[in-house]
């Protein structure tokens, strides 16, 4: 063990001096009697280590081109080019790795700022084509990660089917009671499969911060998309909004001991209805559900508190006994909350047949629907081109999910690489997924840029989206930036013109927007009843606060139909001037 | 003395005993640290570190020559060094100095006696 550790020692000295005396040493160590002999030669093997290579440079080199034959019987590795090379070199070799070692970690450190607490999302496959998660995806297109930045917690639905694992809080854009109603009609299994069921309308809203509004709040493209969805006014084929309500509901799973929970199901033809009539049991287990969760998640704790307090006085007072049909009392405690709140998107849902408390996760063929949709759409990128006096324009009709559509996006923002200026149209864009928020923004910075912070008040925590890194060659960064918005402009849209906005990145032209800053979550009660309670909402950092009810005001008002021409103009002078 | 050797003056312990240990044979190292150790009465001893760190520089110097191995030996890996004239000759006059220098200190410490006394 000793002899072996020190025929170690000996290979270690410079091979001048182990060529020619080692086998000396060796025999001297193999002659030495007794322990403490050994462990004395062994001392003295590393003393003289130490001093071959530091103060007897002269003979590393030298020697060892005199004896070349004398490592018979230590193991040593011989070079054909006796090259060594000057000590300084070395020493100025070891800094200069030193150096570039610390820079790359920082470098990878600087990159994983956004990454470090994502979860990578399995990503369903699509079609024929390879799994491609949200960073390998973009990073074909150059593009790092873009699903990932946006979300800074694990988890973070990044895809359909992690958006569609069950999750605590399952966020929901609200919509009034008459459109719910609605929704209601519309449980039937083809609405599931084809519309309702499909990944797209479960991931946006299974997506927390995912600012997707889809015209969930909007009536009137609601009721379109209902009647007809064929000739929908909206270019966006993507599922409609009908849907959305219930799909929405599907991916919630049990709250918590108090009864709050948060499933709505889309319940199947053959499942018995329920009988309309409510007796005072089942109002007291909604009321006190509907007040457990407001109280708990609602965004204003003091507003939710207050709504609270009034949903118990009215009980109390006898103004629910009223209501023994399940409708007229969702529609009723509805109401009751918003005479307090005026927050829309507040609701209470009631459901004829049994909201199950356990929906089950998404199908490998409703996600694969989902990135089929997606392809046929195009990723609902309507137009990507380049208007006279090359001015890039695209319009698009939906924030869709980074790890699916960053490729697609990608490709658009680089066809639009040249442009001098950039017009952005969301005159017709519901929202959608905050990571593609964050992706396309990158496009306009030079570096990572805090776009916003999303609020969860049930948690209590707060989750940060930024853009990513610069993308290689892109030429945008610095180029004027237009935004085209208008009334119907919602939620993930309005949040992409609000940060440009604070940011003074863009200038925004077009009509107010619809003032959606908040996400709204489903809780189920019981089996028939579910409460949306706006329990999330965007803080920016520049402005501390969001557009949740005043909308984004342009910077140039005029009616959104003139939109377009107007940002032309501003853009043309602009270059001009330029 | 001479510039030739007087350039290698003063000898550091280890470099005198080696020379001193190879001017009556020619030695193997090993045999160079016992004879070291046997002139010092065992008070000094060599090791092979240092030993063969001065070896290098004597051969460079030409202040020692090696020999190479010797078929008879007990051990085949050993090889065998020799005292060069030079090598002889700076020992003569380390040797000369240290006389010089045992000397005066002598005469001091005689004169210092009686101060002391």
């Amino acid at each position: 063990m000793l002899r072996s550790f020190y025929r170690c020692l000996l290979r270690l000295h410079p091979s001048g001096f182990r060529k020619r005396f080692a086998d000396e040493m060796l025999s001297i160590f193999d002659h030495s009697a007794g322990k403490p002999a050994a462990v004395r030669l062994l001392m003295d093997g590393v003393v003289s280590l130490a001093r071959q290579w530091t103060l007897r440079p002269e003979f590393w080199r030298e020697v060892a081109a005199a004896q070349p034959a004398a490592c018979d019987s230590v193991p040593s590795f011989c070079t054909l080019d006796p090259f060594r090379p000057r000590t300084g070199a070395v020493i100025q070799g070891l800094l200069l790795s030193a150096v570039l070692f610390f820079l790359t970690c920082f470098a990878i450190r600087y990159s994983w700022i956004h990454v470090l607490h994502v979860r990578i999302p399995e990503a369903p496959r699509e079609s024929q084509l390879p799994i491609r998660p949200a960073s390998s995806d973009s990073a074909s297109t150059g593009v790092a990660g873009p699903a990932v930045a946006v979300r800074s917690e694990g988890n973070a639905p990044l895809s359909p089917s992690v958006a569609l694992r069950p999750s605590h809080n399952t966020p929901v854009q609200p919509t009034p009671p008459a459109v719910a109603t609605q929704d209601r009609t519309v449980q039937s299994p083809s609405a599931h499969s084809s519309t309702a069921g499909s990944p797209q309308s479960q991931a946006t809203f299974g997506a927390r911060p995912a600012m997707e509004g889809s015209g969930a709040g909007h009536p009137e493209r609601r009721l379109a998309s209902k009647s007809d969805r064929t000739n929908h006014p909206q270019s966006n084929p993507l599922p409609d909004q009908s849907g959305n309500a219930q799909v929405e509901v599907q991916q919630a799973k049990p709250q918590d001991a108090t009864g709050a929970s948060a499933v709505i199901p889309v319940t199947p033809r053959d499942v018995k209805p329920h009988a309309a009539t409510l007796d005072a049991a089942e109002r007291q287990v909604v009321v006190n559900g509907a007040i457990a969760n407001l109280t708990k998640y609602y965004v204003n704790p003091d507003l939710g508190s207050q709504m609270a307090d009034a949903l118990r006085a009215h009980e109390k007072n006898g103004d629910d006994d009223a209501a023994t049909d399940g409708e007229a009392f969702a529609v009723l405690l509805t109401q009751q909350m918003r005479d307090l709140s005026h927050d829309r998107y507040l609701m209470m849902v009631y459901s004829a047949v049994p909201n199950p408390e356990n929906p089950p996760a998404p199908s490998p063929e409703e996600v694969a629907l989902y990135r089929k949709e997606m392809e046929r759409t195009n990723c609902s990128i309507e137009k990507a081109e380049i208007l006279p006096h090359n001015i890039g324009y695209l319009k698009f009709n939906r924030f869709p999910d980074a790890s699916i559509c960053g490729t697609r996006v990608a490709a658009a923002m680089a066809s639009l690489n040249h442009a001098d200026a950039i017009i952005f149209d969301l005159r017709d864009n519901p929202g959608g997924y905050a990571n593609m928020v964050a992706l396309i923004a990158t496009y306009l910075f030079d570096r990572p840029t805090h776009l916003n912070d999303f609020y969860n008040r049930g948690e209590n925590s707060t989750e940060q989206s930024w853009t990513l890194p610069p993308v290689p060659g892109n030429r945008l960064a610095d180029k004027p930036v237009f935004v085209l918005t208008s009334n119907s402009t919602f939620s993930a849209a309005e949040g992409f013109s609000y940060d440009l906005k604070m940011l003074k990145r863009a200038t925004l032209v077009g009509e107010t927007t619809s003032g959606r800053g908040h996400m709204g979550m489903g809780h189920r009660i019981d089996d028939h009843f579910t409460i949306r309670v706006p329990g999330v909402k965007v803080i920016n950092p520049i402005s501390n606060t969001n557009w949740e009810g005043t909308g984004v005001e342009p910077d140039v008002k005029v009616r959104s139909a003139e939109a377009l021409k107007t940002a032309q103009k501003l853009a043309e002078k602009k270059l001009q001037q330029n | 003395m001479n510039d030739d050797t007087d350039n290698f003056l003063p000898l550091s312990p280890a470099t005198l005993h080696i020379l001193l240990s190879l001017a009556a044979e020619d030695l193997h190292g090993y045999g160079i640290m016992q004879e070291v150790a046997r002139q010092s009465e065992g008070k000094y001893k060599l090791g092979p570190g240092t030993l063969y760190d001065n070896l290098q520089k004597l051969i460079q110097h030409k202040l020692v020559q090696e020999l190479g191995r010797r078929p008879g030996d007990d051990d085949p890996r050993r090889r065998y060094y020799r005292l060069t004239s030079l090598g002889r000759g700076v020992l003569a006059a380390e040797t000369d100095r240290l006389g010089d220098v045992v000397r005066e200190a002598r005469l001091r410490l005689q004169i210092a006696k009686p101060r002391r006394a």
